[in-house]
């Protein structure tokens, strides 16, 4: 099939027509190289948003509670739901299986001060495992652990930018820091890859919280994870059923979406996943469109070249050349000039971003690459593209009558 | 050479058989009626000449024995096999078996080489490629032109060129050669070295058919037939003029 013979035949065209050749092969790398860096920009964008999430962990569940706003189970609408401390333990003993980190969140704007350096921050009393939900990069020191919590340690981690604002250049590490004039130690700073806002929170354990606003078991929210090796479905399914029983919990109406509200990352998930998803599908189509017009002028180019060669098409047939292998030299003669232009395109594409993917990095846009699998698509649907680009030319090749070609007149 | 040796061990024996043939051409909404009624045989081992003017039906008739173009009613029978209810590929195969065609304008492939050109018909054939370079250089060599087996088309002359055609249909041991015109776009000297091969050709027992409308051609064959608004209307066979002592 690939004798030497075809790649000779081959290699006169393409050398007799070079430029048409050039032209033509062309518009099909250039198809084939935006059809990549389309699909890598949507890959980007993929990543930008996973990245954008990624600060917290993207299995986790958020259940906040509010005043209901219907009537329900004997009572009126207007009442308040408080969660507290009985309703982790409740969580922790009803789905032992499910959840896999747990912890409360108490929020308190509090004014901060360290010798002359004050400032307003946000304070977020936790358990230990909050770390692992928000997912908490602990760069000096420690966060908050079971013994604090116990004994209501005074203690706090601090966020980077609090400690540049309150401590300047000293070490905030053991140093004690004032909320509305009680002292705190710090025990620790951290980072946020998320943004520079999350760097200006401090965390404390919620026991001590509780103490100093007068000896409460309230808390404002609870945060989870569930199991990570949970899916989609599953996840969706877990999240509806801690609704439910919460509901049931607090007498709140089913449809009352004021009471409670349980918020799920994986619907976000889902919903940027169907919408890139979506997008995929769109770049998919405006790339074939555009190699659709390659194709078109290689199929140009091999009419050109069989009128041309009408005459020896004929002697071949002539001597004795059988249809199919006058179609066999314009199908490998177009998937040829198809498939090397295409690759070119290709390895430009993805030579680029090679180069330059890794260095952007902006907001909801990251590392911008092809798959393996892109690739191998591209592959296929440019032998795909040669063989259909030449198969109305190699019909016609076919039909050529020997005697017509080879009139003198 | 083997066909000398047939020629030798079977007497006459029919190559050609024509019966009735009948072609029309449709123009329009009239039809031209080409070929009326050809009866004719041809023997292995003959030269025969087909004469006649322009439209007087000799191309069509050799495009028919060709295979080239198909008949409306008659009979043809090449080496005992019916030619009838062609396919293209049932044709391009009997084409590469049973004929060598050679043409006024020679039809070489211009970018391939004298010896590439040879071997084409025997890469129809399927013979490997080592084997096709030897033949194409034993035919060459027939021809007289070894020494040319590189060279492309374009670098050679006239009637060199016709003489590569002539390797070419010569390459693929054909029963009959088919020659159109073959002398008709060269010079009479020159024409006469192409004569000189066919007959040399001839003398060893192959059959070949020459469409001219030279008479001076004509008689360097041992038969002529003339065609005449479709109908033979002379068949004889005539003391060949042997084109060597022009050379």
């Amino acid at each position: 099939m690939f004798d030497r013979d075809i790649w000779q035949e081959i290699y006169h065209s393409i050398s007799n027509n070079k430029l048409r050749t050039f032209l033509t092969g062309f518009s099909v790398g250039w198809g084939i190289f935006i059809l990549v860096l389309l699909l890598a920009s949507v890959n980007g964008m993929q990543n930008g948003f996973t990245m954008q999430f990624s600060d917290d962990a993207t299995n986790s569940i958020f259940i906040r509670t509010g005043t209901t706003s219907l009537a329900y189970g004997g009572f009126e609408a207007g009442r308040r739901v408080q969660l507290t401390n009985d309703d982790i333990e409740y969580i922790k003993r009803s789905f032992p299986n499910d959840v896999e980190y747990l912890s409360p969140r108490i929020y308190q704007n509090t004014s901060a001060r360290y010798k002359s350096e004050t400032g307003s921050y946000n304070v977020q009393a936790v358990y230990p495992d909050h770390q692992a939900i928000e997912k908490t990069i602990v760069n000096k020191g420690r966060f908050i652990n079971t013994n604090d919590l116990l004994n209501a340690s005074k203690v706090a981690v601090i966020g980077r930018k609090v400690e540049e604002d309150l401590f300047k250049n000293e070490d905030a590490i053991g140093k004690f820091v004032e909320f509305k004039g009680l002292p705190f130690r710090v025990i620790g700073t951290f980072t946020d890859d998320g943004d520079d806002n999350a760097e200006r929170n401090i965390y404390a354990p919620t026991s001590t919280f509780q103490k100093m606003y007068g000896q409460t078991n309230h808390i404002d929210q609870i945060a989870l994870t569930y199991n990570p090796e949970y899916d989609l479905t599953k996840a969706l399914e877990f999240s509806d059923r801690l609704e439910s029983v919460f509901r049931r919990r607090f007498k709140i109406a089913p449809q009352d979406q004021a009471g409670i509200r349980i918020f799920n990352y994986a619907e976000v998930f889902e919903d940027i996943s169907n919408f890139t998803g979506g997008l995929d599908v769109a770049v998919i189509i405006v790339g074939l469109l555009i190699l659709l017009s390659g194709i078109v002028g290689i199929g140009n180019i091999m009419v050109f070249i069989i009128k041309e060669r009408t005459k020896e098409i004929g002697v071949r047939k002539a001597l004795g050349a059988e249809p199919w292998s006058i179609i066999k030299l314009v199908l490998f003669e177009s998937v040829f000039i198809t498939a090397l232009s295409g690759f070119i395109g290709l390895a430009i594409a993805t030579g680029l971003l090679a180069i330059i993917g890794p260095n952007i990095k902006s907001g909801a846009f990251a590392n911008p690459s092809v798959s393996m699998s892109i690739v191998v698509t591209a592959t296929i649907i440019l032998i795909v593209a040669g063989v259909l680009a030449g198969l109305i030319p190699a019909m016609k090749a076919a039909k050529v009558k020997p005697i017509v070609a080879l009139s003198d007149k | 050479m083997h066909r000398q040796c047939r020629k030798l061990s079977k007497t006459t024996t029919n190559m050609i058989q024509i019966k009735n043939l009948h072609k029309s051409y449709k123009m329009g909404k009239n039809s031209l009626h080409v070929l009326k009624g050809i009866n004719f045989n041809v023997e292995e081992g003959e030269l025969v000449a087909i004469m006649g003017s322009s439209g007087s039906g000799k191309s069509t008739l050799l495009n028919i024995l060709g295979m080239l173009d198909s008949l409306d009613s008659g009979e043809y029978i090449l080496d005992n096999v019916p030619i009838k209810d062609l396919n293209e590929t049932k044709a391009a195969r009997y084409r590469n078996k049973f004929l060598g065609f050679v043409f006024q304008s020679f039809n070489l492939i211009n970018y391939k080489s004298a010896a590439e050109n040879v071997a084409l018909p025997l890469y129809y054939q399927k013979v490997p490629r080592k084997d096709r370079q030897e033949k194409a250089l034993k035919y060459l060599e027939q021809v007289g032109l070894k020494e040319w087996a590189t060279h492309l088309p374009s670098e050679l002359s006239g009637g060199q060129k016709q003489r590569v055609a002539i390797a070419r249909a010569m390459a693929a041991e054909p029963k009959v050669l088919l020659a159109d015109e073959p002398t008709g776009a060269l010079d009479s000297k020159t024409s006469y070295e192409v004569m000189d091969l066919i007959q040399k050709i001839n003398d060893q027992g192959n059959t070949i058919l020459i469409v001219t409308h030279e008479p001076d051609i004509a008689d360097m064959c041992k038969r002529i037939v003339h065609l005449k608004d479709g109908v033979i209307i002379e068949d004889k066979k005539i003391e060949q003029v042997r084109a060597e002592q022009y050379v």
